[in-house]
C-alpha cells in the first residue's frame, strides 16, 4: 500500500481503538497487529517475540521498584514531614511548593533513568499534598508530567545508553552532556512556574505565615529522612555499592526502614504499598509491550526510515534540518514511544546529521530533548498514562496540562541549537584527552 | 465459580508481587556482597567475590512474573489506563455496545497472544533453548509464565464479557467509578 | 519474482561487521539485478541481539548477525572460539574455524540455519586501572564476568569475577565496582575507554566471531542464480571481514594509545600463567564438547 495513505491509516485505527475505550496498551497492540498484516513476516510469533525481548529486561527492573518506593513513601509521613518542612522556606519565591515537584524530579532524575519511574515516584508524593494544601491541580499536573521527562536527560538515563549503543558514542561522555541541558530545562520549568503564580495569584494558596526562623530550622528536620533518603540511594552508586538499575532497591529498602521509624508501617501498609506498585508497574509493563509491537511492525513496514528518508532527501541545510527532524520526532513521537522514534530512524538519519558536520554527543541530548516531548504528547505519552493511572484524568486533559511545558521543551530545543556548548562543553572540559 | 475466579486472580496477583519482592531480594543481596567483600578488603582480608550469578537476566525473568501475572488482577482495579472520553459521555445503549465490543476485541487480541505466548514456550522446549549468562536457564519457563499470565487476563476478560452480556457491569468499570487521587481528599 | 529479506543485526551502523554486511547486501541487490535485496536493521532494532538467533530460525527474518558465543550454554561448539589462550592470532583462528565450520554447520543445520558466513572481532586484551605484569597483580582484583567462561577465566586467575551489564561498564569502572575486563580494542575504543581506566595489556586472548545466518526454508526458496549469488557474496564478505578485522585491531590499538591509554606487550610471566589457565579450560572444553569436539580439535592441532 501507498505510504502517504497507510501510515494516517495506521494513525486512524490507533486513534479509533482508543476513543472506543479499549485500555492502551490492547490498542497500541491491535494497531501493531493491523500494520502486520500488510508485512510477509508471521504476525503472531514476531509479535509474541517481541513482548518477550522487551519485556524480560534488566533495565526495566528499576521501574518497579522505584514506584514501589514511592508507594512506600506515600503511606509514610514522609511527603508530608517533607512539604512541612519546605513550606516556610519557600513562602516568598512565587509559585512556591510547585517548585517541589520541578526540584523533586530534577534530584530523582539523577538516580532514575527513565521518565515513567520519575513522574510515578515524586507524583505519587508530590501531588496529594499539594491538592491538600490547595495548590491548582492543573499546574501541579502540569509541572509534572513536565519535569518528570528530566528522568531522560540527566544522567543516568536509557535513551542515552540506546543512542550510545547504536551509534558508538561514549556512554559516559552524553550522561556528562545532559547535565547542563537538565539543569537548563529544570530553570525554564521554575521560571514558567514564578511566572503563572504572578500572574494567577488569585489561584494560589494563601501563604503560611511567617514563623521566626527557629520555629524554621526546627520544622526544617522533617526533611532530614529524605535527604537520608537520597544520599543513600546515590550515594551507593557513587560508592560503587549498587549498578544505578540496582539503586532502586536500595531505595525500596530505605523507604521501608523510614516507614518502620515512622511507626507506619504495618502489615496493612505494606501489602498495599506492594500491591499498588504491582498493578502499576503491570499497567506500564503492557503498555510497553504493546509499543515494542507497534515498533517491530514498524520496524517492518519501514514507514519511519522512509519518512526520515523523504527528510534526507530534500538536501537541507543544518538549521532547518534540524527543524524538519524537530518535527518529524514529534509527530511520531505523538504515536510511537520516543526511544522506539531513535532505534526505528537512526540508521538513516544519523548520515544526514553527520552530513551537516553535527557533533554526535551534541545530538545525542538534542535527541533526548525531542524524546522527552514524546512523553507527553497524546495519544501515546508514557508520562500522561503514569498521570492518569495517579489522577483519574484523562490522557487529552494532562495532555493539556502539560502543553506550556511541551512548549518550553521547545524552546530549550532553540536554545541548544543556538548556544550548542551547552551540551558540548561540560564533556570536553571534564574529560579533556 | 466466582469464589475460583476470584481466587485465581489474586492467586496470580500474589505471585506477581513476590516476584517483586525477590527481585529486591537478590538485588540487595548483590548490595551486601559487596558491602562484605569492601569491607573484608579494608580490614585487609581477601575478598570472597560474592556474586549472585546471573542477576541481570534472572531478575529479567522475574520481571516477567511481575508485569504478566499480574495482568488480570490489575485490570479488574481499572488501572490498565483507557480513554474513556468517548464511552463515558455516550447514551446509556451505545455505552453497552461499546463496551462490550471493548470486551470482544480485548478477549480476541489477548486470547490471540495467550495462543502465541504458549507456542512460544513449547518451541523453546523442544528446541531447549538457555539463557545466555552464567547460569543456563532454560527459556521455555518464564515463557511459560507469560503465557499463563496472558491467560489468566484473557480469563478475566472472559469473565466480565460475561458479565456485561448478562446486564451486569464490567468489574472495571466498578472500579473506575470509585477513583480519585488517593490521599488527596 | 521479487524478494525481499529483513536482516536483523546487533550493532550499529559504524561498526565494522555492519559495515561489511551493508556491503554484502550492496553485492547481494547488485548481482541479483535486484530479484533479492536484503534490508539491515542494524543496532536490534528489529529483533534484539538475545532473539536474532531464534527469529532467524523460525522465519521471522529470513537472515541475521549474531555473536556465535552467545549461543554457548547451548551446544559447547558455539564456545569454541571463546576458549581462551586456544588460537591467540588471525592465523590461528582462521585454522580453528576452518576445523570447526563443519561442525557448526551441522548444529546450525538441525535448528534449520544455514551458516553464510563468519568474522572474527579483534583479539581479546586486558584492561585495567593498573599494570597487570603477572597473574598476582590480577589477585583479588574484580574482573567483568559475562557468561561461564569469563566467570571462571576470573576464577582461575584468584580475581574476583564480577557482573556488570555493557551499557554499565563505564559507571562501574568510575565507581570502582569492576577493575578489569577482556574485551577487544574495538569495544575499548569505541567506549572511550581512557575515560575510565589506564593500561590495555595486548594478550590475544581468544579472536571470538560473529556469523550472518540464513534461515534454510527461505534459502531454499531462492532461485538457483539467487542461491550462487548469495553463496559467492558471503565468500567475499567472509574474506573481507577478515581483513576489515585486522584493520580494526591495528586502528583501534592505534585510538586507544593516541588517547593516553598504556598500550602493554604482556610480559612473558603474565602469558605463562594465562597459558595455564588456557590448557586448563580447553581440557573442560573437550570434555564438555565429547568426541566430535575432541576430533575439532585433533583436526586445529595438525
Ligand atoms: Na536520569
Ligand atoms: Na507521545
Amino acid at each position: 500500500m501507498d505510504l502517504s495513505l497507510f501510515a494516517p491509516l495506521l494513525g486512524v485505527v490507533l486513534l479509533v481503538s482508543l476513543a472506543l475505550g479499549l485500555w492502551v496498551s490492547v490498542a497500541l497492540a491491535a494497531c501493531a497487529l493491523f500494520a502486520m498484516y500488510f508485512v510477509s513476516a508471521p504476525s503472531g510469533p514476531v509479535l509474541m517475540t517481541t513482548v518477550w525481548g522487551a519485556a524480560n529486561s534488566w533495565d526495566l527492573t528499576a521501574l518497579p521498584m522505584f514506584i514501589w518506593m514511592g508507594e512506600i513513601l506515600f503511606r509514610s509521613k514522609l511527603s508530608e514531614n517533607m512539604f512541612a518542612g519546605l513550606s516556610p522556606w519557600m513562602r516568598n519565591l512565587p509559585g512556591r511548593l510547585f517548585h517541589v515537584n520541578i526540584i523533586g524530579c530534577g534530584i530523582f532524575a539523577a538516580v532514575s533513568g527513565s521518565s515513567a519511574a520519575t513522574t510515578a515516584t515524586i507524583g505519587k508524593m508530590a501531588l496529594p499534598e499539594l491538592l491538600k494544601r490547595g495548590y491548582d491541580e492543573r499546574l501541579a499536573i502540569g509541572t509534572l508530567a513536565g519535569s518528570g521527562t528530566l528522568g531522560l536527560l540527566i544522567p543516568p538515563s536509557i535513551i542515552l545508553i540506546v543512542y550510545g549503543a547504536a551509534t558508538e558514542q561514549s556512554i559516559a561522555r552524553l550522561f556528562i552532556a545532559g547535565v547542563l541541558p537538565g539543569a537548563m530545562l529544570c530553570l525554564l520549568f521554575m521560571g514558567y512556574v514564578i511566572a503563572w503564580s504572578l500572574i494567577n495569584r488569585a489561584k494560589m494558596p494563601e501563604a503560611d505565615p511567617a514563623i521566626p526562623f527557629m520555629e524554621r530550622l526546627i520544622a526544617t528536620r522533617g526533611l532530614l529522612p529524605i535527604i537520608l533518603l537520597i544520599v543513600g540511594v546515590i550515594g551507593s552508586i557513587y560508592a560503587g555499592l549498587a549498578a544505578p538499575t540496582e539503586a532502586a532497591a536500595v531505595g525500596v529498602l530505605l523507604s521501608l526502614f523510614l516507614s518502620w521509624w515512622y511507626g507506619t508501617l504495618t502489615k496493612a501498609s505494606f501489602t498495599d504499598a506492594l500491591l499498588g506498585a504491582t498493578r502499576t508497574s503491570c499497567m506500564i509493563a503492557f503498555i510497553l509491550a504493546g509499543a515494542a509491537m507497534l515498533t517491530v511492525a514498524m520496524g517492518f513496514t519501514g514507514i519511519p526510515r522512509e519518512l526520515a528518508g523523504w527528510i534526507g532527501s530534500m538536501n537541507l541545510s543544518p538549521y532547518a534540518l534540524l527543524a524538519a527532524l524537530t518535527l518529524f520526532f514529534i509527530v511520531l513521537g505523538c504515536f510511537l514511544d520516543g526511544i522506539s522514534v531513535v532505534v526505528l530512524t537512526t540508521s538513516v538519519i544519523l548520515p544526514m546529521v553527520e552530513a551537516a558536520g553535527l557533533d554526535l554527543i551534541w545530538f545525542g541530548i538534542y535527541l533526548v530533548l525531542v524524546v522527552e516531548m514524546s512523553q507527553i504528547t497524546p495519544p501515546v505519552g508514557f508520562n500522561l498514562f503514569v498521570l492518569q493511572a495517579m489522577t483519574g484524568r484523562n490522557i487529552f486533559q494532562i495532555a493539556r496540562m502539560a502543553l506550556p511545558f511541551f512548549l518550553i521543551m521547545i524552546l530549550a530545543v532553540a536554545l541548544i541549537v543556538a548556544f550548542p556548548g551547552l551540551a558540548t562543553w561540560l564533556p570536553q572540559t571534564m574529560l579533556s584527552n | 465459580m466466582r469464589p475460583i475466579l476470584t481466587r485465581v486472580y489474586a492467586l496470580a496477583e500474589m505471585m506477581a508481587a513476590s516476584c517483586l519482592v525477590i527481585i529486591a531480594a537478590l538485588v540487595l543481596l548483590q548490595v551486601m556482597g559487596r558491602i562484605a567483600d569492601g569491607t573484608l578488603k579494608f580490614l585487609g582480608f581477601e575478598a570472597v567475590g560474592f556474586l549472585v550469578p546471573s542477576l541481570a537476566e534472572i531478575a529479567g525473568f522475574l520481571l516477567v512474573g511481575a508485569s504478566f501475572l499480574a495482568l488480570a488482577s490489575t485490570l479488574r482495579h481499572a488501572v490498565h489506563i483507557r480513554v474513556s472520553l468517548a464511552i463515558s459521555h455516550a447514551p446509556a445503549g451505545l455505552r453497552k455496545v461499546m463496551e462490550t465490543l471493548v470486551l470482544v476485541l480485548g478477549l480476541a487480541l489477548i486470547g490471540y497472544f495467550s495462543w502465541y505466548a504458549v507456542l512460544l514456550s513449547l518451541d523453546s522446549y523442544q528446541f531447549n533453548e538457555l539463557s545466555f549468562g552464567i547460569i543456563p536457564i532454560p527459556l521455555w519457563i518464564p515463557q511459560a509464565v507469560m503465557a499463563l499470565g496472558l491467560i489468566v487476563f484473557a480469563v478475566s476478560i472472559l469473565d466480565d464479557l460475561i458479565v456485561q452480556l448478562s446486564g451486569g457491569t464490567p468489574s472495571y468499570v466498578l472500579a473506575e467509578q470509585g477513583k480519585g487521587i488517593e490521599g488527596a481528599d | 519474482a521479487e524478494t525481499k529479506w529483513d536482516m536483523p543485526t546487533p550493532y550499529g551502523d559504524n561498526n565494522f561487521h555492519t559495515m561489511n554486511i551493508a556491503e554484502f547486501a550492496e553485492d547481494v541487490g547488485e548481482a541479483t539485478g535486484g530479484s533479492l535485496t536484503i534490508q539491515i536493521h542494524s543496532a536490534g532494532s528489529l529483533f534484539k541481539h538475545p532473539e536474532i538467533k531464534n527469529a532467524v530460525r523460525k522465519g521471522l527474518a529470513p537472515i541475521g548477525e549474531v555473536l556465535i558465543s552467545r549461543l554457548s550454554n547451548e551446544d559447547p561448539i558455539f564456545g569454541l572460539d571463546s576458549v581462551p589462550f586456544l588460537a591467540t592470532s588471525y592465523d590461528d583462528a582462521k585454522k580453528l574455524y576452518d576445523a570447526s565450520r563443519p561442525l557448526l554447520e551441522k548444529k546450525l543445520e538441525e535448528q534449520g540455519l544455514q551458516l553464510l558466513f563468519a568474522v572474527p572481532w579483534p583479539p581479546q586484551g586486558i584492561y585495567a586501572k593498573k599494570e597487570v605484569k603477572s597473574l598476582d597483580d590480577l589477585k583479588g582484583v574484580k574482573f567483568r564476568a559475562y557468561n561461564a567462561a569469563t566467570e571462571q577465566i576470573a576464577q582461575l586467575a584468584g580475581a574476583v569475577p564480577t557482573q556488570v551489564e555493557v551499557p554499565d561498564i563505564p559507571t562501574a569502572f568510575s565507581t570502582g565496582r569492576v577493575d578489569a575486563m577482556i574485551t577487544s580494542p574495538s569495544t575499548g575504543a569505541n567506549t572511550k575507554a581512557w575515560d575510565f581506566l589506564s593500561h590495555y595489556h595486548d594478550t590475544q586472548a581468544w579472536l571470538p566471531k560473529n556469523m550472518v545466518i540464513v534461515n534454510k526454508a527461505a534459502f531454499d526458496a531462492l532461485s538457483e542464480d539467487e542461491k550462487n549469488v548469495v553463496l559467492k557474496a558471503a565468500a567475499e564478505a567472509e574474506t573481507r571481514g577478515w581483513e576489515a578485522s585486522k584493520a580494526e585491531t591495528a586502528d583501534k590499538t592505534k585510538v586507544l594509545a593516541d588517547n593516553g591509554i598504556t598500550v602493554v606487550d604482556p610480559s612473558n610471566e603474565l602469558m605463562g600463567g594465562f597459558a595455564e589457565i588456557g590448557a586448563t579450560m580447553v581440557e573442560e572444553w573437550k570434555a564438555s564438547a565429547g568426541d566430535e569436539g575432541a576430533a575439532v580439535i585433533d583436526a586445529y592441532r595438525n
